[in-house]
């Protein structure tokens, strides 16, 4: 089998993997070819839409797991590759020296052991760093099972060490991915966490889930990334649309990948990190899911309308996150402004507002952009409605310039 | 008659002129760089202005090393009137001083936060799309045609990441070639030096290897053309081989 023919089949494998960041290290070769830059550089994008950043491939889809919802799972005949650990090296230093890519996301399927496995990642991780002296951003997967001295060496080398959760609960593993403990997965991921310094990992860790494939609902969902954030400090939880590649009667038949709803964990998600919004405020066991319609932000907002109006002149800076429309950057450029003079509605439109959204929530020097009667909930909801089915522009978005 | 001052088409003497004409409570019709040609109705000023860099530390001091940085950004945007824009921008700094950024609501401070806005944004966007290829000396060749001028920028960039290697990059649309030799870069005139780009032996093999990856990494299923092209406009693709058969 040529090279072409393997990298054809193992980054086919590998692009189920939502995460491409390259974001959050600083390293530079000091003998070598390579640099990571802390916000991190995205160096195409797909037909997708989705940024590519790393040579994102696996390092086998040989795996001795059988996971529903897989391509690679034991008991599909799909064709097998498997990389050696110089062929990694070879495609991967190619590919920076011409600009392509800013480095390598390895994962792999599981052969023969966990072990097995960690050892041929950690190989190669070692060929990159030591014998070509290669200082570009390494993302490395963890093998689940595997012992921990894998986990010491390789944290030495690579940026981002991360392990998937796949599901959110113990019964969807159990149901999909029979072989997978979670318990594995959370061992890596504290690991990860206690061990974390400058040389050790130093973008941090983050992890996947797939979305659609069990009936967990987007309340389970986000309660379980909360904990992660909380718990293992990880940096960034992915979500990924189920995209149905097997016939299985334990699989759902979804004649879409659910895109819509995996935007709005997203939004959720962002909300938790930067906008001090706790799940709770968002969902409940009586609302568990989250509104198709209209964005997280704004629907918590229709749902608070007492909350609101807030002035923006005055209100605090948590306040002026909670209004749709404002984001982390336009609510500390208006903090920084309106200390040397008020703000009108045409400022906050040059400091980046969408009045859009945000002119039924606020008033600049107690004055509402429209009149005051308007400002009622089936009028805002209507009109926020109309505005999302406009065909949104940044869905699917790996951010990049965000640090993380 | 309109005065238009001329400055010698560099940041630092721009910045004397600006300094001298705001010292000598002069207001320019317009400001412009030596290939400006004028029109009838125009008074070409050529003033003799030492370039002196004691100036830099004084613009520092008054409005502070964000916003002079943010106007160096502004400078090599390709803007029409960006040195008009800046001299009434340094003019309301001796007023507003560090905090002039803050003040959205003048004009010129609107523009120079969104010019410098668009100039880091382009650049960032190179850094990543600039595609190298090896040509048969090992030299690795790119060219770009920004619509600012961030050649130095992305020299700076690229002198750290690809330190061990020979690099050249030709700003196409400036006609300006970035020479690096392991060591540092310079910037010189295309025309000073003439080479030719014959491509190695290996560079198609990586090539098709790259352009296979890039479409086997898009998943069919999410196909979504209007993102791609919000994050990678078609401006960008005439150097980018992965899209060469969808240009």
């Amino acid at each position: 089998m040529d090279l072409k023919e393997k990298l054809t089949i193992l980054a086919d494998s590998a692009k189920y993997d939502a995460s491409c960041s390259s974001s959050g290290s600083t390293r530079k070769s000091e003998k070598g070819m390579g640099a990571t830059a802390f916000s991190g550089i995205c160096h195409s994008f797909a037909s997708d839409g989705r940024c590519i950043s790393l040579l994102k491939i696996l390092m086998t889809n040989i795996c001795i797991f059988d996971c529903k919802y897989c391509l690679n799972r034991k008991s599909n005949t799909v064709k097998r590759a498997l990389f050696t650990p110089e062929e990694v090296c070879e495609i991967t230093l190619n590919f920076y020296r011409r600009n392509y890519i800013e480095g390598l996301f390895l994962s792999s399927g599981i052969i023969k052991s966990p072990d097995y496995t960690m050892e041929l990642l950690l190989k190669t991780v070692i060929l990159l760093r030591k014998k070509y002296h290669f200082g570009g951003y390494i993302h490395c997967k963890a093998i689940p099972g595997a012992s921990e001295r894998y986990l010491k060496e390789l944290g030495k080398y690579v940026d981002r060490l991360s392990a998937n959760v796949e599901l959110s609960t113990e019964n969807g593993l159990k149901l999909l991915a029979p072989n997978k403990k979670s318990k594995n997965v959370e061992n890596i991921m504290h690991y990860v966490k206690e061990n974390r310094n400058k040389k050790f990992v130093p973008a941090g860790q983050s992890t996947q889930m797939i979305i659609g494939a069990t009936k967990e609902s987007d309340y389970e969902i986000m309660n379980k990334s909360a904990s992660m954030y909380q718990n293992y400090q990880l940096k960034r939880v992915f979500y990924s649309a189920y995209i149905g590649v097997n016939h299985d009667k334990l699989l759902p038949s979804l004649k879409e990948p659910p895109l819509k709803r995996e935007n709005r964990l997203y939004q959720a998600d962002w909300l938790l990190r930067y906008y001090h919004f706790k799940v709770s405020d968002l969902l409940s066991t009586k609302n568990p899911n989250f509104n198709i319609l209209v964005d997280p932000k704004c629907d918590y907002a229709l749902h608070h309308l007492e909350e609101y109006p807030k002035e923006v002149n005055t209100c605090s800076y948590l306040e002026l996150l909670k209004v749709p429309g404002i984001g982390v950057t336009s609510a500390k450029r208006i903090i920084a402004s309106r200390k040397v003079f008020t703000l009108t509605f045409e400022d906050l439109k040059k400091m980046g507002v969408v009045l859009k959204r945000a002119k039924y929530f606020i008033t600049c020097n107690h004055q509402y952009l429209l009149n005051p009667s308007l400002c009622k909930k089936e009028f805002i909801e209507a009109n926020l409605v109309l505005e999302e089915k406009k065909p949104i522009k940044k869905e699917y978005e790996q951010l990049r310039l965000f640090h993380e | 008659m309109n005065s238009v001052y001329i400055y010698q088409d560099t940041f630092l003497h721009l910045l004397n002129l600006i300094v001298y004409l705001i010292e000598h409570k002069i207001k320019p019709f317009q400001i412009k760089n030596t290939s400006y040609t004028g029109t009838l109705l125009d008074q070409v000023v050529t003033l003799d202005i030492p370039e002196k860099e004691e100036i830099l530390s004084r613009i520092i001091e008054t409005i502070g090393i964000r916003a002079f940085h943010t106007t160096y950004y502004v400078f090599l945007s390709d803007v029409e009137n960006k040195e008009l824009i800046l001299y009434y921008f340094y003019l309301n700094g001796l007023k507003y001083k560090t905090n002039i950024l803050n003040y959205r609501y003048l004009k010129c401070v609107d523009k120079v936060i969104k010019i410098s806005q668009m100039v880091r944004n382009e650049c960032h966007k190179y850094k990543g799309f600039v595609r190298f290829k090896e040509l048969q000396n090992h030299i690795l060749y790119a060219e770009i045609e920004p619509s600012s001028d961030c050649l130095r920028l992305l020299s700076n960039h690229f002198q750290k990441r690809l330190k061990n290697e020979y690099w050249i990059i030709k700003d196409v649309k400036r006609n300006i070639l970035s020479l690096y030799d392991k060591k540092k870069y310079i910037l010189v005139d295309a025309d000073t030096l003439s080479f030719e780009v014959i491509a190695s032996e290996e560079e198609k093999t990586i090539g098709e290897l790259w352009k296979t990856f890039y479409k086997t990494i898009g998943i069919r299923e999410r196909r979504n053309e209007r993102c791609r092209m919000n994050f990678m406009p078609k401006k960008y693709w005439k150097y980018m081989l992965e899209v060469e058969e969808e240009r």
